[in-house]
């Protein structure tokens, strides 16, 4: 009884400071009109009204308002995006890796357990997908075959996406890529020009080394580029190509992305032109970018370097969850103000207030983002972070499945995760109008970026898209642990 | 002479290939007696081809085209996609299912088809279908191993090669022509059975037979096409209902005798899947071990070719009926281990046209195979004859033939045998 009480009270208490100026203004607004009518008619008169005070009026008005319309920024649309699907014979079972791993690493079987363990306590599934080059025993990571895993991801998603959106290439005023661990000369950008032939006025840029948020980098710059550049469009491609990063050596430390890291990649379209407006997915409401790589600690906990026998690979310290708890407390401080409603707002500033001046016993209170969001996004870069999120943000299993549904089919995809993840949101028929989505991106720096979007229309499930033939079968229960 | 000279076959890569959906996890096949007796022998398969059907697909590279298909086909074949484990408590051999793929080798070969047809030997043809030896822990060992090999003439010859243990030559063969079909996609004519009910009991291992002589004895193999005439020519001399394989593998028991005086049994394995029966004992898309042995003694095997023909065609018949029970060397060895083995393939003839199934294989409409080479590993010294249907349907027939090395050299200048003016291929170079 007390429980539905406290609920009702919660409800109403929420009800009450969310729309607290329809609260005081209806009230106003009924009194003056209610003394407007009592008033007689010959009341009226008495206002004199000056035409001239009329004119200055309309002129404020309209002054207000033209400020106010130049001042205000683009809104910046997602028109669609598309995934890359892999080809079936790329696909690597558990039992595949670990032959693989255990003939190549035949000098070091406790690298080999070790991979063992992580594997079976990743998360992933057995569709996950490697490159061609990686299936050899052992590897053959060519620079021909990096370009070539390049051109066969990106050209499809690009491809993909013209077909859905009737994008031509000459249409495409700028152009960025990220993409952290390949950067060949010319440009992954380049490459793209050369193959659609774009204009020879567009605007390309690469961005590399940035690292699994790098996605949400790319549309941080895509924003403010489209805030500079009328009526135009930006072509967004976040991918990682994973031929010339598989470690070679054996340190544990550095296994781990080999063990967790597939291939993927994905291409946004955004626009801020009108005609794009009805049709695009979604409007970008926010991107908050936090970078703690200040921090000593935080800048050395993803960090590529050679092992005592002089290989290259990513080492990725103990400390990892750690840190991304505080940058994601960092980034959640920022964007809770921007997001949350205010009635979150006010229990937060009321508990911080009642910690330091009352009794700093009182437990922080955490905002419930839940009333902020509809749907969450975060990137799937391994369960631990998916499980660290879930806890600190007090978040459903319904609302980390499409991370976790991604991990299991797509495995860690880096900046691409995130797009999987909608699309999975979008194949279940879960994006309604109106909805708002939350994307977090960690990376490599440290850094925790965010963004918002609002849902423009209600999407009808499509029968393309990579989730389209085994959408029916997830959700999947994913076992704690896998036995290999 | 020649001393042992660097192989014509480079192997280039190996990598693992895939089935395109993921098998589902905890499945186990046991390995009957009969797949564990044969598990000391090998298979080697290679199919040539004139042309390399693989360059024409959507991927830029033969290799990707090839991957495509395979990868189709393994998901009908969770068997050869997974490990051989034992079993700790009873020491009983498994499959696990586990989805861990086959492995797929590149080679290429400096020689044109042709050259090597006619200068190859056994020996060398073995590098079409590289092996590696089962190790202790065969958990993470590929028991089936794909090899494509590139001629310099543009032609391609494709080698399967695996454990006898999983498979019998029948069974390797429709897992090829199955290839071939989802290639050209084309429904597949004998989609796999793995599962029969169990056999009846078989009969008990013969006693420890005496040791096998510690050198091992250095065995070669030697490849004769029959043509129709020869095979006429030869069934000529035999009892009228007798088939090609009774009367060439009388041929060459007499043949064999002649110069192995030694010898005195001959060993017919015969498959159980023959189709020519109304009530085939096992059915023909069954993939696994399905044979018979048996052995015929000295009495029945003296007399001239036709006599021995007709008690050869007498002990088949008796063996499809059931009338002697198969014999199994508990020990290993089935073939050429204690007696003379003649391997009967002609349920594997097509009925109306009497060309070999696996000439059938074809991955580019119209294009089949040029000649399908036949290979078991680790024959014990007293040999195996393998009379296999040929391409040019009829009675025509591939006799191959693993010896002791003297032995086959013997075979081939023999004056009885070349009568029949075999063409010899895959010889080494012979004048």
């Amino acid at each position: 009884m007390s429980d539905i009480l406290l609920k009702y009270m919660k409800l109403g208490y929420q009800y009450l400071v969310n729309h607290v100026l329809a609260f005081l203004l209806i009230p106003t607004a009924i009194a003056v009109a209610v003394e407007i009518l009592r008033s007689s008619p010959a009341r009226w008169n008495s206002f004199a009204i000056d035409p001239i005070h009329i004119l200055f009026t309309s002129f404020l008005a309209v002054f207000i308002a033209t400020v106010y319309f130049m001042s205000k920024p683009r809104s910046i649309y997602l028109v669609d995006y598309a995934c890359y699907k892999p080809p079936v014979t790329c696909r690597v079972p558990f039992s595949t890796f670990m032959e693989h791993s255990r003939l190549i690493l035949k000098d070091n079987p406790k690298s080999v357990d070790f991979q063992m363990r992580i594997l079976e306590r990743s998360g992933l599934g057995e569709e996950t997908c490697l490159p061609p080059a990686i299936h050899y025993i052992p590897p053959t990571p060519t620079m021909d075959a990096a370009r070539g895993e390049a051109e066969t991801v990106i050209f499809s998603s690009i491809d993909s996406l013209m077909k859905s959106t009737g994008l031509k290439p000459k249409q495409i005023d700028i152009l960025i890529v990220n993409c952290s661990l390949f950067s060949p000369t010319p440009s992954l950008s380049a490459m793209i020009v050369n193959k659609y032939k774009l204009r020879s006025n567009i605007k390309s840029y690469n961005l590399s080394g940035m690292g699994c948020s790098a996605g949400l980098i790319s549309i941080d710059l895509a924003r403010d580029l489209l805030q500079i550049h009328p009526n135009s469009n930006a072509l967004v491609i976040s991918t990682e190509i994973i031929t010339p990063n598989y470690y070679k050596g054996s340190e544990r430390a550095m296994l781990l992305p080999n063990c967790l890291f597939r291939m993927g990649g994905a291409a946004i379209l955004l626009s801020n032109k009108r005609r794009d407006r009805s049709l695009a997915k979604y409007k970008l409401v926010h991107v908050v970018r936090t970078h703690k790589g200040a921090d000593d600690k935080a800048y050395k906990c993803v960090y590529e370097q050679e092992d005592p026998q002089g290989k290259v690979g990513i080492n990725l310290s103990k400390d990892l969850m750690v840190i991304a708890g505080e940058a994601l407390k960092s980034n959640i401080t920022t964007i809770g103000p921007l997001v949350l409603p205010a009635s979150e707002q006010l229990l937060f500033l009321f508990t911080l207030i009642g910690r330091k001046i009352f009794n700093p016993k009182w437990k922080p209170y955490i905002p419930d983002f839940k009333q902020a969001f509809e749907h969450f996004c975060i990137h799937a870069g391994g369960r631990a972070v998916i499980d660290e999120l879930q806890k600190n943000l007090q978040l459903s299993a319904e609302h980390v499945e499409a991370s976790r549904m991604t991990l299991h089919r797509f495995g860690n995809t880096s900046s691409s995760s995130l797009w999987y993840e909608l699309g999975y949101i979008e194949a279940k028929g879960r994006m309604k109008k109106g909805d708002r989505v939350w994307q977090i991106a960690f990376g490599s720096g440290f850094k925790c970026n965010s963004a918002v979007w609002k849902c423009n229309r209600t999407i009808k499930t499509t029968s393309d898209g990579p989730w389209q033939d085994c959408i029916h079968t997830y959700p999947v229960h994913i076992p704690e642990i896998v036995k290999i | 002479m020649e001393e042992a000279k660097c192989s014509r076959v480079k192997v280039e890569s190996i990598l693992s290939v895939v089935s395109g959906k993921p098998t589902e996890p905890g499945k186990v096949h046991k390995l009957s007696m009969l797949d564990r007796a044969m598990g000391s022998h090998t298979i080697h398969i290679v199919f040539y081809y004139a042309s390399n059907p693989f360059l024409d697909g959507p991927m830029p590279s033969d290799l990707g085209n090839l991957r495509i298909t395979l990868s189709e086909l393994l998901d009908e074949y969770p068997y050869v996609t997974g490990r051989l484990t034992c079993e700790p408590d009873n020491g009983e051999w498994l499959i696990k299912f586990n989805d861990a793929g086959v492995r797929m080798l590149q080679a290429t070969v400096d020689a044109t088809i042709d050259e090597w047809l006619g200068s190859a030997d056994g020996v060398e043809e073995r590098d079409l279908t590289a092996w590696e030896e089962m190790p202790n822990d065969p958990s993470f060992w590929s028991p089936f191993r794909v090899q494509i090999n590139k001629f310099k003439c543009g032609g391609l010859a494709l080698g399967l090669s695996c454990t006898h243990m999983h498979t019998d030559l029948t069974s390797a063969t429709m897992l090829f022509k199955a290839w071939s079909e989802v290639h050209r996609r084309q429904p597949p004519t004998h989609p796999p059975i793995f599962d029969l009910p169990p056999p009846p009991t078989p009969t008990p291992p013969p006693p420890t037979p005496s040791p096998l002589p510690t050198t091992p004895t250095k065995m070669a193999t030697a490849t004769l096409k029959f043509s129709p005439a020869a095979v006429d020519k030869c069934l000529s001399q035999a009892p009228a209902d007798a088939t090609p394989f009774d009367a060439l593998a009388a041929l060459f028991w007499r043949r064999v005798a002649a110069q192995a005086p030694t010898k005195r049994s001959l060993s017919i394995c015969v498959d159980s899947r023959d189709p020519s029966q109304h009530a085939p004992a096992v059915p023909y898309a069954y993939f696994g071990n399905a044979l018979k042995f048996s052995t015929l003694t000295d009495d029945l095997l003296s007399g001239g070719l036709g006599q021995v023909a007709g008690h050869i065609h007498r002990h088949v018949a008796g063996m499809k009926k059931e009338e002697f029970s198969s014999e199994i060397n508990a020990t290993g060895g089935m073939y050429g281990g204690a007696a003379l083995t003649c391997f009967n393939a002609e349920h594997m003839a097509e009925a109306e046209s009497g060309r070999g199934i696996m000439y059938d294989a074809e991955f580019k409409k119209g294009e089949r195979p040029v000649h399908v080479s036949y290979s078991v590993g680790n024959v014990g010294r007293e040999g195996l004859i393998m009379v296999m249907p040929a391409a040019e349907g009829g009675r025509g027939r591939t006799v191959t033939a693993t010896l002791p090395e003297e032995q086959v050299a013997e075979l081939c200048r023999d004056q009885v045998i070349l009568d029949f003016e075999p063409t010899m291929i895959l010889c080494g170079r012979r004048s």
